[in-house]
């Protein structure tokens, strides 16, 4: 994007906000229906300022707990990538605690969290899981990707692989890792948020909102929402600034979905070795999970480790039960998961396509999208709550919003990338745009749907179990909620390692399908 | 064939490790099947015998894709020969780049782009880990050398392809190198420029006295500069023919009219032909 076609960009933001916020005061005044679901935005302002204090302690300690995430999670994401880009055979053997870290339905571990850690701990330790796996992703694409002719420079003057680090390598990598921190700016605030609900600290949105939500005070929940997309929007903004200021503005999202890609598991070598390979990034984070609870030495009643687990679902007295009550409320939550992403991506792909139809539509689009895109999806529960109400409908409708975004914009991308050159070829013998679609456009994206669907599927699990934690009562996200209160720690465990499980063969199966398709 | 034995004969004769210039003994290079790509092995070099006297120049022509680029990041050190063996005066390459005595300009210029024309001249130096200040009078010289004063702190974007290839060249000539790898440097430069830039040449190298290749597609260019012409063939890139350039030096412009040296340019020309 170039400078004045931002600007216009932004004014065109700001006319229709102002549009919007002028029909949204006209509509909560509407005495009949308004007021319950969309109150006034002049009582949201209200509720601001009468309750200033309140607001400022909650959004303050987000703020706190998101940004010590952040930084602890950028800091691993950096060490981590180096550590990648020199020895290729670390990132093999990390690559399952990449791709779990990548698919983690973040909502699953906060409870097991608030049972290891104290104090704030967990919330920022989800927010810096949260901004891992990006960051990392960011980072490691922009120290490996590129120019040779670059290399061929250092190494001409004797230079080894640490000058090239130094001359080429860090450099190329700045505009990735601003990128990155971009998006991970925002995933922290969520992380934070996530954190929040099973920890029972008194301060923060999280807190807040769950508070709020037993209350039918629509000026609240608005307000709650607002200030936690505002937290996230911040983020996003200071570092998007700095990406500019610095000029190096870069994509970050297809980043973020191919790096696993990557580091592909059928490359070369040896059978034997890269047999070994793949058990060992498979077994490497059940060792850290075993591992990680013999350091900390927890009881395995509180932490059970992973033969706890299996032991609990399959050999105990209980187990039948116990297995019976994980995959019924499993039952309940993937099918809304699975439908969410076939739902909000095919959503995403006709929108996407439409505007490659009629261009001047993504000019108001794109820039909701991306706004809304970085938002964090919990401020959105209150709205869904009181839009929605408790139903499935709900746990639907949040699937299908943290999918579309995100693939709409990464499919706008990929269409963007279309070769103008192949356009015009069918322009010149006569297609008109619709078979410009078919024959260019779409073929030519199909890398951008498969990443997209990497990138959506884990979300989308999130999604439910985030509506069913907070909203429905159903489900594998209330079945965690609903033991933990019970003590029943076996169980959050299995709720969090199953869905973990899912979200990783979701992503294997995702991989499979595209290698077939091509 | 014959001119093949013929110049080893020469390297023979007169590569004594003191005085010998580069040579390039019976250099070998497979390019092998990669796992994406379903390409046939290819021989981009075959037995490559080359020896430049010290101090003198020697261009390298050749239809496109013939090996011209590979023989040169060869003899860089930036690819590995599958056999052979390239030595400077006696030492192997590797010596002589890490002590900063050799400078190259690639085909496509390659600059860093996030740093202004004088850093991206500076390179070579803080890779050698060397004082930059020290330099700094020297890198003066040779961006007006090149034309770009004015230009110092604008950055590769701002340039022209032309003006990009120019700091390339003074890149390849801050450490004041003895050996001095060119690929096709004027490329980019129109006519004028290009005959002006090959008079500078001839004067930085007589007033340096490195030992230089130059690869180039101007048969006039080659003529007028070189010492020597070797011309390759591809497919497998080999040496077929060296040519001697037997006018002296300096070289004044009006060369270039001369009915001598079209004549040379008629055979080198012949040559490539085959
Ligand atoms: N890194 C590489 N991997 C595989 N093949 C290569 C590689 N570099 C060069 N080649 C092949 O080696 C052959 C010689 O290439 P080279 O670049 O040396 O040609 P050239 O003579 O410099 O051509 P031009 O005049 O067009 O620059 C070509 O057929 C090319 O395809
Ligand atoms: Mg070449």
């Amino acid at each position: 994007m170039n400078g004045t076609s931002t600007y216009a960009g932004y004014g065109r933001i700001i006319l229709v906000a102002a549009a919007f916020l002028l029909c949204w005061e006209l509509a909560g005044r509407v005495p009949v229906s308004g007021v319950r679901v969309f109150p006034p935005i002049s009582r949201i302002a209200m509720d601001y300022l009468v309750s200033w204090d309140v607001y400022l302690n909650h959004v303050s300690e987000t703020i706190r707990t998101a940004g010590l995430g952040l930084l602890i999670g950028s800091v691993a994401a950096a060490v981590a990538a180096l550590v990648f880009c020199f020895l290729p055979s670390v990132e093999r053997l990390f690559q399952g605690v990449n791709i779990t870290l990548f698919s983690i339905p973040t909502v699953a571990i906060g409870p097991l969290l608030v049972l290891i850690l104290g104090g704030s701990w967990p919330q920022i330790v989800l927010a810096a899981i949260m901004v891992y796996f990006p960051t990392m992703a960011a980072i490691l694409v922009g120290l490996r990707d590129i120019d040779p002719r670059h290399v061929d420079i250092v190494r001409a003057y004797g230079g080894g692989s640490f000058s090239v680090l130094r001359f080429v390598r860090l450099r190329s990598a700045v505009p990735g890792i601003l990128a990155g921190l971009r998006v991970a700016a925002s995933l922290s605030v969520l992380g934070a948020i996530l954190g929040e609900f099973g920890s029972g600290e008194r301060w923060g949105l999280g807190t807040f909102l769950l508070g709020s939500l037993g209350q039918s005070n629509a000026e609240r929940l608005w307000g709650i929402s607002i200030a936690a997309a505002a937290v996230a929007l911040a983020g996003y903004g200071f570092f998007a600034l700095l990406g500019k200021l610095t000029a190096s503005t870069v994509q970050v999202t297809m980043a973020a979905s191919r790096v696993p890609e990557q580091m592909s598991w059928s490359a070369g070598r040896g059978k034997l070795s890269n047999i070994a390979m793949i058990a060992g990034s498979v077994a490497l984070p059940f060792a850290i999970w075993s591992g990680g609870l013999w350091i900390l030495g927890l009881s395995s009643i509180v932490a059970p480790g992973p033969l706890d687990i299996v032991s609990y679902l399959f050999v105990s007295p209980e187990s039948a039960d116990n297995l019976v009550r994980l995959l019924s409320a499993l039952g309940q939550t993937l099918p809304l998961a699975a439908l969410g992403v076939v739902l909000g991506l095919l959503a995403a792909f006709v929108l996407a396509a439409l505007s490659v139809v009629s261009p001047g539509m993504l000019k108001i689009v794109l820039p909701i999208s991306m706004v809304l895109q970085s938002t964090p999806l919990v401020a959105l529960t209150p709205i869904i709550l009181l839009l929605l109400g408790r139903d499935i409908l709900a746990s639907m409708a949040m699937a299908v919003i943290v999918v579309f975004f995100p693939a709409f914009l990464l499919l706008v991308h990929g269409f963007s990338l279309v070769p103008r050159a192949a356009l015009e070829t069918v322009k010149v013998y006569g297609g008109s745009r619709l078979q410009q679609l078919r024959l260019i456009s779409i073929p030519h994206s199909l890398d951008y749907v498969f990443a997209a669907a990497k990138l959506v599927a884990p979300r989308a699990l999130l999604g439910v179990m985030v509506a069913e934690w907070l909203l429905t009562g159903t489900g594998i996200g209330n079945l965690m909620d609903v033991s933990r209160g019970a003590f029943d720690y076996g169980m959050v465990w299995s709720c969090a390692v199953v869905s973990i499980l899912v979200s990783v063969l979701a992503y294997h199966l995702i991989t499979v399908t595209e290698r077939r398709f091509r | 064939m014959n001119m093949l034995a013929k110049i080893s004969n020469v390297v023979g004769s007169q590569a004594s490790p003191a005085n010998a210039g580069l040579v390039v003994t019976n250099v070998s290079k497979t390019f092998s099947v990669t796992a994406q790509s379903r390409m046939e092995p290819l021989q981009a070099l075959k037995n490559v015998d080359l020896f430049c006297p010290q101090g003198s120049l020697t261009a390298l022509i050749g239809p496109s894709g013939c090996g011209k680029s590979t023989l040169l990041r060869t003899i860089a050190d930036l690819e590995t020969p599958d056999s052979g063996e390239i030595t400077i005066c006696g030492e192997s390459i590797r010596k002589i780049l890490t002590r900063g005595e050799l400078g190259i300009a690639f085909q496509d210029p390659g600059l860093l782009p996030w740093r202004t024309v004088r850093e991206n001249i500076a390179l070579p130096i803080q890779v050698l880990k060397r004082p930059v200040g020290e330099a700094s009078a020297h890198i003066n010289t040779l961006i007006s050398l090149v034309g770009l004063a004015g230009f110092e702190n604008a950055l590769p974007a701002q340039l022209s392809g032309g003006m990009r290839q120019r700091v390339a060249i003074a890149r390849a000539l801050v450490t004041r190198p003895s050996l001095l790898l060119l690929d096709e440097p004027f490329g980019a430069l129109d006519q004028i420029l290009r005959r002006t830039m090959n008079l500078e040449l001839q004067r930085i190298w007589m007033g340096d006295v490195t030992t230089a290749v130059l690869v180039t597609h101007g048969i006039d260019e080659a003529v007028f500069l070189a010492d020597q012409i070797a011309v390759m063939h591809g497919k497998p890139g080999r040496i077929t023919t060296i040519i001697n350039v037997p006018f002296e030096r300096p070289r004044p412009e009006s060369l270039f009219s001369a009915p001598e040296f079209h004549r040379l340019c008629d055979e080198v020309a012949q040559h490539l032909h085959h």
